[in-house]
């Protein structure tokens, strides 16, 4: 009889350590976590060289990081007419372009201006965000695109930080695309 | 009110109507002078319940109205012609019911109004000589919204122009302008009686133009905001006229729609089963059946004890079956510590509590906001970023409170302080809807679910952007779950099963045409799997 229970209590000892991780708002454990955590500081990581205690900085003032563009006209309303006047779009109007243009404002710009540029998003549609614009309603230019992409006017949000400087251009393109097309 | 009256009207009409049909009766028994004074006086009553309320039959003006009308004009909207609700406040019942049986014959007659009207409109609207006087009577009445007051809320008392005005200001002001709290510009609420209505009107087609005009006032206002603001030159003036009736009475159902929203949270509210109380009643028919079993097995043993009791001694005792148990009992064992040694640092399931009740099921589900929209460097990047907070203040400017269907047991308000959580990180004042100057900012501090460990290494970019691969493969249907989880276990078999199976996929991949094609033919095959193109090589992830 002995025997049994020393089996059973084995048996249930096992079964318990096997279903053991049972607080899943915990990590599950680690066995000689030697090599899974980074020696270097990750890109999320707390960092305590820093006074804010974040890893990810943002650039040192006067310094440009590898493959940003400067963007030299100002986020003032002066800056916007001057854009809207001189600011040219550097890329060639192609086929790939546009492509990606497409598949850009689809994700940046369509929740909004919804997929034909007639101010009529899937937020618009659910009353979160009211009031924007067709695009055949207002005078727009491909300096003043590129310069509302950058920095956002009126409720509109600067989408810099989620698009490089030639994605930025080929919204541009493809939304001047979509304008035209409205206006016909 | 107008609704009660309504009522009391046609009551006081079935009433009169029945007397008139008792008159009726009485006529076959009385003599033709008799029959003519009763014809007479229902006449005369009859003509008197026109005069008196326009009384008539709305539902069978409804009928007419839909046979005749409804193909060029609608009660709420315009279509062809212009929307009729309340026409007959606009114009005298007499002119719409010439201009209804012969617009063209009027217009001839030499009337003012029907000519202009005519002018008004290109499409030229169809005479209706076959209605007769009591159709088009009933026809006015059904378009003074009786019926229409049954169907939709309360929508009779109040002016359509506000209504119209609603949705030019939800389309074009909106984006700026709130009726109560200050936006980028001004709060417009009863805006029309701090400011002309003309000049008002003035500065909506186009504030430059007034400003440059020389107009003091406008000067001023555009000076005070440092936000230019858009001019709408598209705008009508009967659309401005309309918004301004609209921000003049504002949002008419306040009352209604509080009762509902009221209602909706209730029901959201009450509290179902919980989970103490399923928990409860679970070990309760736990107990209950341990009972039962224990009652019967009891009685069992009791019954054939001395034989039993003798066949389970040899059992136990056979060497045999003793060995034959043990290796059982061993290999299962193993087989249980390998299931448990395999699940070291598999945190398939791993849900975290984050620093803000986000849900991925409202912003990726609900709104369809796409996955790069706020983790934007997965398509360039090693990491998926988690989005700094000017991502989401991209929307929350303008959305600093919850108006959705709750979920896991939060109420609005809760909702409404985790959303106040990003404006205390960022220093947002969202009653002035400005930064706070000189404001500390402090980092969300979210707790990282998807951790590889650093010996494996994984890069977003390959396979969002080279592989065009979705989001939702790997981590799970995110857009349904509101408190995110790690869905796949991300094991090393995991990857691999995938890499095995996964054809590469060349349709934006031009880079690859070239390899692929010489690997192609190497293996013999149409389409090359991950694994084919090196996908299986340790050195690929492990370096």
């Amino acid at each position: 009889m002995k025997n049994i229970l020393k089996i059973t209590i084995a048996l249930a000892f096992l079964i318990t350590l096997s279903s053991c991780w049972g607080d899943k708002t915990k990590p599950n454990y680690q066995y000689m976590p030697d090599m899974y955590k980074s020696v270097g500081y990750e890109t999320y990581s707390q960092n305590p060289n820093y006074a804010n205690g974040m890893t990810t900085q943002t650039p040192v003032d006067g310094t440009i990081a590898r493959g940003h563009v400067p963007y030299d006209y100002e986020n003032t309303n002066e800056g916007y007419e001057a854009a809207k006047l001189n600011l040219k779009n550097p890329l060639e109007v192609n086929e790939a372009n546009l492509a990606n243009g497409k598949k850009m404002y689809d994700i940046y710009c369509i929740s909004c201006h919804g997929s034909a540029g007639a101010g009529d998003g899937e937020l618009v549609k659910r009353d979160k965000f009211l009031g924007v614009p067709n695009y055949k309603d207002r005078e727009i230019t491909e300096g003043s695109i590129y310069h509302v992409i950058m920095y956002g006017r009126n409720m509109m949000g600067s989408h810099a930080s989620q698009l490089t400087a030639k994605e930025r251009w080929q919204i541009t393109m493809y939304v001047q695309q979509l304008r035209t097309e409205l206006l016909q | 009110m107008t609704y009660v009256i309504y009522f009391y009207m046609k009551i006081l009409y079935q009433t009169r109507k029945k007397r008139f049909f008792l008159s009726m009766k009485s006529v076959k028994l009385h003599s033709p002078l008799s029959r003519l004074v009763n014809y007479s006086l229902a006449f005369l009553l009859l003509f008197s319940l026109n005069l008196f309320a326009q009384e008539g039959d709305a539902a069978n003006g409804e009928k007419l109205f839909k046979a005749n009308c409804a193909a060029c004009h609608k009660l709420d909207k315009k279509l062809i012609g212009p929307e009729l609700l309340k026409i007959t406040e606009k114009r005298d019942l007499e002119w719409l019911k010439a201009w209804i049986k012969d617009n063209n014959a009027l217009v001839a007659s030499g009337d003012k109004l029907a000519k202009e009207v005519q002018e008004s409109n290109p499409a030229a609207m169809t005479p209706f000589p076959q209605l007769s006087d009591s159709d088009i009577n009933d026809i006015l009445v059904y378009t003074n919204g009786a019926p229409v007051a049954a169907t939709t809320v309360a929508s009779t008392e109040v002016d359509p122009g506000v209504e119209l005005g609603k949705q030019i200001f939800k389309a074009n002001c909106a984006a700026c302008h709130k009726l109560e709290g200050k936006l980028i510009g001004p709060e417009l609420l009863k805006i029309t009686e701090k400011r002309e209505h003309s000049w008002l009107k003035a500065w909506i087609k186009d504030n430059n133009a007034l400003v440059a005009s020389g107009d003091k006032l406008a000067k001023e206002v555009q000076e005070s905001n440092p936000a230019a603001m858009t001019p709408f030159p598209q705008l009508s003036d009967e659309d401005i006229d309309n918004v301004l009736k609209y921000l003049a009475v504002g949002d008419v159902q306040p009352a209604a729609v509080a009762t509902t929203t009221a209602g909706s949270e209730e029901i959201f509210n009450k509290p179902g089963i919980g989970i103490l109380p399923s928990l409860a009643i679970t070990i309760l028919a736990f107990l209950l059946l341990s009972i039962i079993v224990a009652a019967t097995t009891n009685k069992k043993v009791e019954e054939g004890e001395e034989e039993s009791e003798s066949m389970l001694k040899s059992m136990f005792f056979n060497p045999f079956l003793r060995f034959l148990t043990l290796i059982f009992v061993l290999l299962g064992g193993a087989w249980m510590l390998f299931a448990w040694l395999l699940q070291i640092d598999v945190n398939e399931g791993y849900q975290p509590i984050q620093p803000i009740a986000f849900s991925h099921a409202v912003h990726a589900g609900d709104n369809k906001i796409d996955c790069q929209y706020c983790h934007s460097s997965a398509k360039h990047s090693k990491t998926s970023g988690i989005p700094t907070a000017n991502v989401c203040m991209n929307c929350h400017k303008s959305i600093s409170e919850y108006n959705g269907e709750l979920f896991d047991g939060h109420t609005k308000e809760d909702l409404d302080k985790e959303i106040q959580k990003i404006y205390d990180a960022v220093g947002w004042d969202k009653e002035n809807v400005k930064y706070i100057e000189g404001y500390q900012q402090k980092p969300i501090e979210w707790v990282r679910i998807h951790n590889l460990a650093d010996f494996a290494y994984y890069n977003h970019s390959q396979h969002v952007t080279v592989a065009g691969l979705d989001c939702q493969k790997c981590h799970g249907p995110v857009e349904t779950m509101h408190e995110m989880r790690q869905f796949s276990p991300l094991t090393m078999g995991w990857c691999i099963d995938c890499h095995r199976t996964t054809k590469v996929d060349m349709t934006e991949n031009g880079y690859y045409k070239n390899i692929h094609d010489q690997l192609a033919k190497k293996y013999g095959v149409k389409e090359v799997t991950a694994a084919q193109m090196g996908g299986l090589e340790c050195g690929k992830c492990h370096y």
